[in-house]
């Protein structure tokens, strides 16, 4: 996506920062915007998840707009 | 010699100690290895590899997730030495690499996931009585070279080129033994039914690969001689709640040992009427999974099933095809189900002769 010009933000829970960090310079894109979340995730019930959407929307948009402003 | 280098055209030359620990050692440090010896990669060894395929040695063979290092046939000979292959394996790991890069495989997914998952390689066809890849007693344990040495190899061609390191980019929680090696013949001979490769689309006279993201192995010791009570057992067997083939309608796997085979085979089934007997007999109760586990069922499979309630009868895959049964072992009563990944589907890919 922002290969194409377009924003992108991808959220990641904590554990799985290493790869998506690795991942994204392995892909060419090495300072791909990426949001963190706490994890664990998989056991949260819907409730949960939804504050945690809550939560990281700020940090979302703040990515996004640097995103853009590049 | 490094396998990590990503260019295309050649791997990566280094100057090395002579000495055997002192050349495991830096493997061991720079993490080239699965935490086992390998075998030093000379020059020599590697053109001697190299000899046993007509494709050219910087030829890209795939890309592979989750690194998406290029796994040239070159970076592939120099992992096949590192783990002690005999040279004429090398078109059977190539055939290999080609299957585990296939979209339907889901390498990525495979690769960089919490499940133990490991890639399980079944060899059919002459290539397999050629190489002597066993697919008779002990197939899946220890002792046979060709067994040990390509399911390592193919491990660490992961490991070098994919770039999953465990705790990296690999985020398996426990992962399993089959992450060393994980490979077998199908036993041809006691197979009443037709060899895989067959079924699969392929001429009995060629040889294939087939990869299988496989979580592990699970007995099934029964001295049953009647076919529906041993089948009852079977299925029985693969019903288990917290399955990530209930979860996503997956493509479990059977290594039904010959003696097992034939018991079928003389209760007058051919190998699609088992699989649509197992496929019933496997449905498993909903409300058996945890409340979490039926709600990813339901996200994973609304397209497919509908409406999931606590009294859907939820099949283990989406059709009885999808269930793959290969015949090998020794004599005994033991057969084995091998649950799998779920997200990946089984990719055959033929073994191009020298």
């Amino acid at each position: 996506m922002a290969k194409r010009g377009r924003a992108a933000v991808t959220i990641c829970s904590d554990a799985f920062l290493t790869l998506g960090r690795a991942q994204a310079r392995a892909l060419g894109s090495p300072d791909l915007p990426i949001a963190v979340i706490a994890h664990p995730f998989g056991i949260r019930t819907r409730e949960e998840v939804r504050k945690m959407a809550d939560q990281c929307v700020d940090e979302v948009v703040k990515l996004v707009g640097a995103s853009e402003l590049k | 010699m490094s396998s990590r280098d990503n260019a295309p055209e050649r791997a990566a030359m280094f100057e090395a100690p002579e000495d055997f620990e002192a050349i495991n050692k830096l493997y061991r440090e720079r993490r080239w290895s699965d935490g086992l010896p390998i075998v030093p990669p000379t020059r020599e060894r590697v053109e001697r590899m190299l000899a046993h395929t007509r494709r050219a040695r910087g030829e890209i063979v795939a890309r592979l997730a989750p690194g998406f290092g290029a796994a040239t046939v070159e970076h592939v000979a120099i992992n096949a030495v590192l783990a002690g292959c005999d040279p004429e394996y090398l078109p059977a790991l190539i055939a290999a690499v080609e299957a585990v890069a296939a979209p339907e495989f889901n390498l990525q997914g495979i690769q960089a996931t919490t499940n133990p998952v490991a890639v399980w390689i079944i060899v059919n066809g002459p290539l397999a009585k050629r190489l002597g890849i066993n697919g008779t007693f002990n197939c899946l344990g220890e002792g046979t070279w060709a067994n040990a040495t390509i399911g390592r190899a193919l491990r660490l061609i992961l490991r070098n080129v994919g770039g999953a390191l465990p705790g990296e980019m690999d985020r398996a929680t426990q992962g399993q033994p089959g992450k060393y090696t994980f490979c077998c013949a199908e036993n041809e001979v006691a197979n009443p039914w037709q060899p895989l490769h067959v079924e699969r689309g392929f001429a009995a006279e060629s040889s294939t690969v087939t990869v299988v993201g496989a979580e592990g192995t699970m007995n099934m010791n029964s001295h049953s001689k009647d076919a529906a009570e041993l089948l009852r057992v079977i299925a029985e067997t693969m019903i288990h709640p917290p399955s990530n083939e209930y979860t996503h309608g997956g493509e479990p796997w059977l290594v039904l040992s010959p003696e097992h085979a034939d018991i079928l085979k003389r209760g007058g089934l051919d190998k699609a009427e088992v699989k649509r007997r197992l496929w019933e007999g496997s449905k498993m109760p909903a409300a058996r999974m945890s409340a979490e586990d039926l709600m990813r069922a339901r996200d994973s499979r609304a397209a497919e099933l509908g409406k999931i309630g606590p009294d859907t009868l939820l099949p283990i895959s989406q059709r009885p095809q999808k269930i793959g049964i290969v015949v090998a072992g020794g004599p005994g009563t033991h057969s084995i189900y091998v649950p799998c990944f779920g997200n990946s589907l089984a990719v055959t890919r033929e073994v191009e002769s020298q």
